[in-house]
């Protein structure tokens, strides 16, 4: 079957990297053609009507109904860039709240540290000034991080996987996130948070729902590998 | 340069500084703004070129953290409160009364009053530098509750706080003259759609502020009370609170920093097009959208935050496509079918289009929201508004200089060292701003003062360094030239470019109270334009 290519397949987990991809890979097309219009078009104009006599300039001014129908078309593209920005962030924000996940850790910033926690294995991982334990994760599963903050912001990026959330005092914000891949990213503060903002980093370590399985069951000694 | 006849009802005249400095002529405080705001954009470049040494390079320690905070912070600060926004208030202080026929300003006594205000606030803002514990330090929006008294303390924070208070006063106070200059002095004839171009961006400019700039004051006042134990922000929502009273002042002054500046890009290209600005009522009315929308995108800039309705704001930031794309298609029709001749403010202004156009472009990825999780406070998002904010501002202030610099002095600025400053600031801008996008996408956030020597970070960061160190060169030879330009003269006359509007009209630097001759008759956007067509025709029909 044809896929239409705006939509990710139904049933699938969300990848917010892929649905980024996606989308910017549709979005940087149109940028370069615009771009490469409006700089053909002043070089076109600059070499056609420079070296003419003041006097021979144009008089006309105006086409209100060239320019009326010129901002329809704008208009349409408009209508077509929120259309793929909808139905994507519609599988960002919504569908993936509504997914079970398969494993819940909570998030929680303070200067200048990370805390992971796993609800279910009683487990906790800590990186950033204090230590580097790596958050590990389960590759191919959904999972729900409710991320919160016991000082000021900060915001939870994991550039792999094109997503971040800030962390407000006083509320705690869900994200559900799927690993397509195994492999160790960095994560890292993208909210200034004050003078050692830069060391708040942290890894991503996404093993097989095997392996992680074992590290939990473990009680989260180590790093698997 | 002809000496002015003694004005009728002349104000008593101070000579000197102290005059200069007192003066209620539009044209001197317009002409102290902008000069003031270039040494503040000196002083700003310089904290740019201190950052960019430090993070030139992976794990080296330049200057330490504590002043790397404070030096974006007040990079920031600076540029924005006391180089472009004033700038382009100072642009439409000097011009706009000679646009529109207008011999003084409305209100010339508040315009000063607001002049030394904010200047005031600029001179505070800085001296934050010398309290023990430096300057602001929590980035030019200062979220709550990092900016509170808990987690920033000391001195220097709070100058900062009053330093923004202060200036935004001032710029209010010049505005809301401008705006009733606009509204209550127009010369006869000047109906409000035969202003031009540079008037009209100046009159949604100054709306704006006027608009918008208070609740910035308000948001100031109400983070000094928080910093000294009213805890404002700490209850329920306050961090969103902050940032929902902050971004509605902080997304229109982002246009505040650009029409103005478009305005003068866009009279440039029509004047060396021997051609009347294509399609103006239909500029208008975009423009006029323009501004409407900007009020209503702010919370673009907190789709992180969960806190905000995502798609609503996605959709009025997305739609400033059609405004903006009204824009360009109005250069390009002035250029169409005119007589192109390439001044070094042509140069410029094209530039100014060319630049501002991978900004604008740029800003539709970050009006998406599912873009925007990821670029969000990276690389990305401070290559976005420099090319907005820098190359869409400072591009088009150096077209009008150029081209109004023989108005304002009554003598040419050189070409030579113009064409030079033209290809160091392109140069240097796109090769500072460009490698930012590859940055931010591979990870690299805003703000960090050490990185860690990920592939190709340390490679892109050094040739953003060059290109910072090639900017600084381009505004060198700026600088050279009008030093140059000054110590020997090159007269330019009443009128050297063909001008279309009023200004053009009057002596150069125009006399007190800006006109001595009648004005020629009013019937368009470009008067002079529609007299020379007059006498070409005058000239055809009786050979």
């Amino acid at each position: 079957m044809v896929q239409v290519g705006l939509l990710a397949p139904p049933g699938a987990l969300v990848d917010t990297r892929h649905e980024y991809d996606h989308l910017f890979s549709i979005y940087v097309p149109i940028a370069v053609a615009v771009f490469a219009l409006v700089v053909l078009a002043i070089g076109f104009a600059v070499l056609r009507y420079s070296r003419r006599a003041p006097s021979q300039a144009a008089r006309w001014h105006e086409h209100n109904r060239l320019e009326g129908g010129y901002a329809l078309a704008l208009a349409l593209v408009v209508v077509f860039l929120l259309y793929l920005t909808f139905s994507a962030e519609h599988r960002v924000d919504t569908v993936a709240a509504h997914e079970r996940p398969a494993l819940t850790v909570d998030v929680t910033g303070a200067k200048w540290e990370w805390q992971f926690y796993y609800p279910a294995y009683g487990i906790t991982a800590r990186s950033g000034t204090v230590g580097r334990q790596p958050l590990v994760v389960p590759v191919g599963e959904a999972i729900r991080f409710n991320v919160s903050t016991i000082d000021v912001i900060h915001a939870f990026w994991i550039p792999q996987l094109r997503y971040k959330r800030d962390l407000i005092p006083g509320t705690t914000e869900s994200a559900t996130l799927l690993f397509d891949r195994a492999g160790s990213f960095p994560g890292q503060c993208a909210e200034f948070c004050g003078l050692r903002h830069a060391d708040m980093v942290f890894t991503v370590r996404a093993v097989n729902p095997a392996q992680f399985a074992a590290w939990a069951r473990a009680g989260g000694k180590g790093v698997p590998s | 340069m002809t000496t002015a006849a003694p004005a009728v009802h002349g104000p008593t005249r101070i000579p000197g500084v102290l005059g200069a400095l007192t003066s209620t002529d539009h044209k001197r405080i317009g002409l102290n703004l902008g000069l003031l705001s270039l040494v503040f954009f000196l002083v700003g470049g310089l904290f740019a070129l201190l950052m960019r040494a430090q993070i030139a390079q992976p794990d080296v320690q330049f200057v330490s953290d504590q002043t790397y905070s404070q030096l974006f912070t007040m990079h920031g600060s600076t540029m924005i409160y006391l180089f472009v926004t004033p700038m382009a208030l100072a642009m439409a202080l000097y011009l706009v009364p000679l646009q529109i026929g207008a011999v003084s300003l409305a209100g010339p006594r508040l315009a000063l009053i607001g002049f030394w205000i904010w200047l005031s606030g600029g001179l505070v803002m800085q001296s934050g530098w010398l309290t023990g514990d430096g300057a602001g330090r929590d980035g030019w929006f200062a979220y709550e509750p990092l900016a509170n008294g808990t987690n920033t303390p000391g001195v220097g924070q709070d100058m900062w706080v009053i330093g923004v208070m202060l200036a935004a006063l001032g710029m209010t106070a010049m505005a809301a003259c401008v705006a009733a200059t606009i509204a209550r002095r127009r010369a006869p004839g000047m109906a409000l759609l035969r202003m031009p171009v540079f008037t009209w961006t100046a009159l949604v400019s100054v709306l704006m502020v006027v608009a918008s700039f208070p609740v910035l004051i308000l948001a100031m006042s109400l983070m000094y009370i928080d910093r000294h134990g009213g805890h404002i922000f700490s209850g329920f929502n306050g961090a969103i609170d902050y940032q929902d009273l902050f971004w509605f002042f902080g997304h229109p002054v982002v246009y505040v920093m650009f029409f103005p500046y478009l305005g003068a890009a866009a009279e440039v290209v029509a004047v060396c097009s021997h051609k009347r600005w294509f399609g103006h009522t239909a500029f208008v009315a975009s423009i006029m959208a323009f501004a409407a929308l900007s009020m209503s995108v702010w919370a673009h800039h907190m789709f992180t935050t969960g806190g905000v309705t995502n798609q609503y704001f996605a959709f009025t930031s997305t739609a400033l496509v059609v405004p903006a794309g009204i824009e360009y298609f109005d250069m390009v029709g002035t250029m169409v079918g005119g007589s192109i001749v390439l001044r070094t403010s042509m140069l410029f202004a094209l530039m100014f289009f060319i630049q501002f156009l991978i900004g604008g472009l740029s800003g539709i990825f970050l009006a998406s929201p599912v873009l925007d999780y990821h670029v969000e406070d990276s690389y990305v998002v401070i290559a976005h508004f420099h090319y907005t904010l820098f190359a869409g501002s400072v591009f088009g202030f150096f077209a009008g200089v150029y081209h109004w610099f023989p108005k304002v002095t009554g003598a040419h600025l050189r070409d030579s060292w113009g064409r030079i400053h033209l290809v160091l600031l392109a140069v240097g801008t796109n090769l500072t701003f460009f490698p930012m996008f590859f940055l931010g996408q591979d990870g690299m956030p805003r703000r960090i003062s050490r990185y860690p020597a990920h592939p190709g970070w340390g490679t892109l960061n050094l040739l953003e360094s060059i290109g910072a160190g090639i900017i600084a060169l381009g505004v060198l030879s700026f600088l050279v030239n009008v030093v140059v330009s000054l110590r020997r003269r090159q007269p330019a006359g009443d009128d050297p470019w063909q001008g279309h509007t009023l200004e053009w009209a009057t002596s150069s630097p125009p006399p007190a109270y800006n006109f001595e001759l009648p004005l020629p008759p009013i019937r368009s956007y470009a008067p002079l334009l529609d007299r020379r067509h007059e006498q070409l025709d005058r000239a055809g029909a009786s050979p």
